[in-house]
């Protein structure tokens, strides 16, 4: 507490009787506590002045440089005592950065204590607001930045999510900044498209967060073209790792087919989508047949799949149940059998947009309770197998020549490793399986019938083709003799591969198996013929010829 | 896992999807896919989706299914071929014997 005064009879007094009341402060004067702006500190000034020490236009001075002043800074409670009551209303519009109370002295015992206590409460309350103020304004700011990042990352996550495909079109409202529904879009590699909608439960941040692996999954899977169940399965088991147990996730994933007419889907916990076609028919629904993801552990979880054949012309409308509880704006829900009619109304591809606005309309300026989420798929075939890679024209001419021992036929899988060494190579990486049936092809014969002298037609006995490959393992396992060397030559000028396999075995009658025309066992050589040109024997039959053109 | 079946929620499907290599190595396993099909003459699905490679040893076992199997399924459909395997499986004329999609 600092008390400024002017000297006067007064001043002593109320000195006095502050020494009195056991109160502690720190004296000054007025020209001192006008050098250091006296009116800052965290504390509170009591200012005492005589009315004939004329200090009044003094003191207002300085409570007017104060409120000036543009800085921050904290502002002690002041208390005036003087016996000029002349003065007194004049203090009144002085407070509006700080708190100005005025005794008239003399003041009956007592009441000093009083007014000095309730000043020091209403000082460190106002001490304690501006901290808090402080406090939320910091917090405040750190949520912006961190909401920021979080968008960030999300967009960023979601950067491949392949919305734009023109066979789908979607409606996706989040109630807050961060949406705790999902809708991927993305192709697979043989011309298939995957679309997953999912709601977790809640909305906000919090569900948003389970979004990232679950989108990270689906993207790295569709790029591999897993299967809907296999899909489902990781989805799975990834969320009843990540969610805490109140908390699951409902979903839909779809698969629909190059040519848009084999659809696949697995329905947890979701709306059934609907299927209809362009004149306004409801052809089907695609209820849930299973519990939402993240609930189930992995022995108890169920990927099984519906399949069906969609019709010409006809579209599959996904939703969350954030549609069909939309609040209106006379305060009813939208409902399943609104929502289907409207797509019965606006069943046509472009008329989706009018779709739209008719729930917009119906929502009014009721606010969202509910992310919400919508997507119609037309089945039509997708149009995206075009999409394939371009063909890498830069190529490297190699030879390769393998000679491998009994010891190493017995333990390697020399085709795998002939395969892995070339199959990745620029030009030759879209014939990897060509490449890799005629290397087996070739392979196979020399070892199962040039080393192991297997019988071909052993196959052709019911259980046969078991027979004949237990037979293969035995034999393979006791082989201690024999070599066979594959050679691999690339022209790469005119994309020619040359193949050269040779075994070390008694050889067999060429003429007889080439002109041979055995269903079950020629296949084959059958496919070596068709695929290859200039295939041909030499020594016996112990060696293998022939060349494919890219 | 190289082989992965399943039945679709129906009961009407049997769909058998082969990853990576499908050669004999699978032989056993692939024979075991389609031994209990019930009785209730499902379509058998082969889900090629995520079969990279295939030889003639493949070919075999899709025949023997079809002969082992015969009347007691609805069909057999090859599906989700890739463009290198659909055409080793047009080369062996399997669109005469199984339904290709």
């Amino acid at each position: 507490m600092h008390v400024v005064h002017d000297h006067s009879k007064l001043a002593t007094d109320v000195l006095q009787q502050l020494e009195q009341l056991d109160f502690e402060f720190v004296t000054a004067g007025y020209s001192e506590a006008v050098a250091r702006n006296g009116l800052l500190s965290s504390d509170i000034t009591i200012f005492i002045y005589a009315a004939q020490s004329q200090l009044a236009p003094q003191l207002r001075k300085l409570f007017q440089q104060a409120r000036e002043d543009d800085f921050e800074a904290d502002l002690n409670d002041c208390l005036i005592i003087t016996d000029d009551a002349r003065q007194l209303g004049r203090w009144n519009d002085d407070r509006r950065k700080f708190f100005v109370d005025v005794v008239l002295w003399p003041e009956p015992i007592g009441i000093l204590k009083t007014r000095i206590q309730s000043l020091e409460h209403a000082n460190s309350l106002r001490a304690e607001l501006t901290q808090t103020r402080h406090s939320l304004a910091w917090h405040a700011t750190r949520i912006d930045r961190e909401h920021q990042l979080v968008e960030h990352i999300f967009r960023n996550a979601l950067s491949r999510n392949y919305l734009e495909y023109q066979h789908i079109r979607t409606y996706l409202t989040p109630v807050s900044k961060f949406n705790g529904d999902l809708c991927l879009v993305a192709p697979g590699p043989i011309g298939n498209i995957y679309v997953f909608m999912a709601d977790f439960t809640g909305h906000g941040l919090a569900p948003a967060t389970g979004a990232l692996p679950l989108s990270q999954a689906f993207f790295a899977m569709a790029d591999r073209g897993v299967s809907v169940a296999e899909m489902v399965t990781e989805f799975n088991f990834r969320l009843n790792r990540l969610l805490p147990d109140d908390m699951f996730c409902a979903g839909i994933l779809l698969e629909l087919s190059a040519n848009g007419e084999r659809v696949t889907f697995w329905n947890g916990g979701m709306p059934p989508a609907v299927l209809f076609n362009d004149a306004g028919e409801i052809l089907d629904r695609m209820p849930a047949q299973h519990m939402a993801l993240g609930v189930l552990d992995d022995d108890d979880f169920d990927s099984r799949v519906t399949t069906f054949r969609a019709p010409l012309n006809s579209n599959i409308a996904l939703y969350t149940d954030g549609v069909i509880e939309l609040l209106g704006h006379k305060m009813e829900f939208l409902g399943s059998d609104t929502l289907e009619q409207l797509l019965q109304r606006f069943s046509a591809p472009a008329d989706f947009p009018k779709l739209v606005g008719e729930l917009e309309h119906f929502r009014g300026t009721q606010p969202l309770h509910d992310d919400l989420s919508l997507a119609v798929l037309s089945c039509c075939p997708t149009g995206l197998d075009e999409l394939k890679q371009p063909n890498d024209d830069t190529a490297m001419p190699f030879t390769l020549t393998i000679d491998l021992s009994s010891n190493q036929l017995r333990e390697l899988d020399p085709v795998n490793h002939v395969l892995n060494a070339i199959g990745t190579l620029p030009r030759l990486r879209n014939h990897r399986t060509t490449i890799y049936l005629l290397l087996a092809e070739a392979y196979n014969n020399a070892l199962e019938h040039g080393l192991l002298r297997l019988d071909s037609s052993i196959k052709q006995a019911p259980e046969g083709f078991m027979t004949y490959y237990q037979l293969r393992a035995e034999r393979l396992s006791a082989l201690d003799e024999g070599k066979i060397r594959i050679h691999v030559n690339f022209i790469a000028e005119r994309g020619l591969l040359e193949f050269t396999v040779t075994d070390t075995g008694s050889g067999w009658d060429t003429e007889r198996v080439i002109t041979s025309n055995n269903m079950n066992h020629g296949r084959g050589l059958d496919l070596l013929r068709q695929l290859t040109t200039q295939l041909k024997w030499e020594q016996n039959g112990r060696e293998v010829y022939f060349s494919y053109q890219l | 896992m190289a082989l992965h079946r399943q039945f679709s929620n129906d009961g009407k499907e049997l769909i058998i999807a082969i990853k990576g290599k499908f050669d004999f190595n699978l032989v056993q396993e692939f024979r075991q896919a389609y031994n209990n099909i019930g009785e209730e003459r499902p379509t058998v699905i082969i889900d090629l989706r995520e079969t990279e490679y295939l030889d003639s040893s493949a070919l075999g076992m899709l025949l023997n299914m079809r002969k082992s199997l015969g009347n007691s399924v609805r069909g057999i459909h090859i599906i989700n071929c890739r463009p290198e395997v659909r055409s080793i499986l047009d080369i062996s004329r399997f669109d005469k014997l199984f339904t290709i999609e």
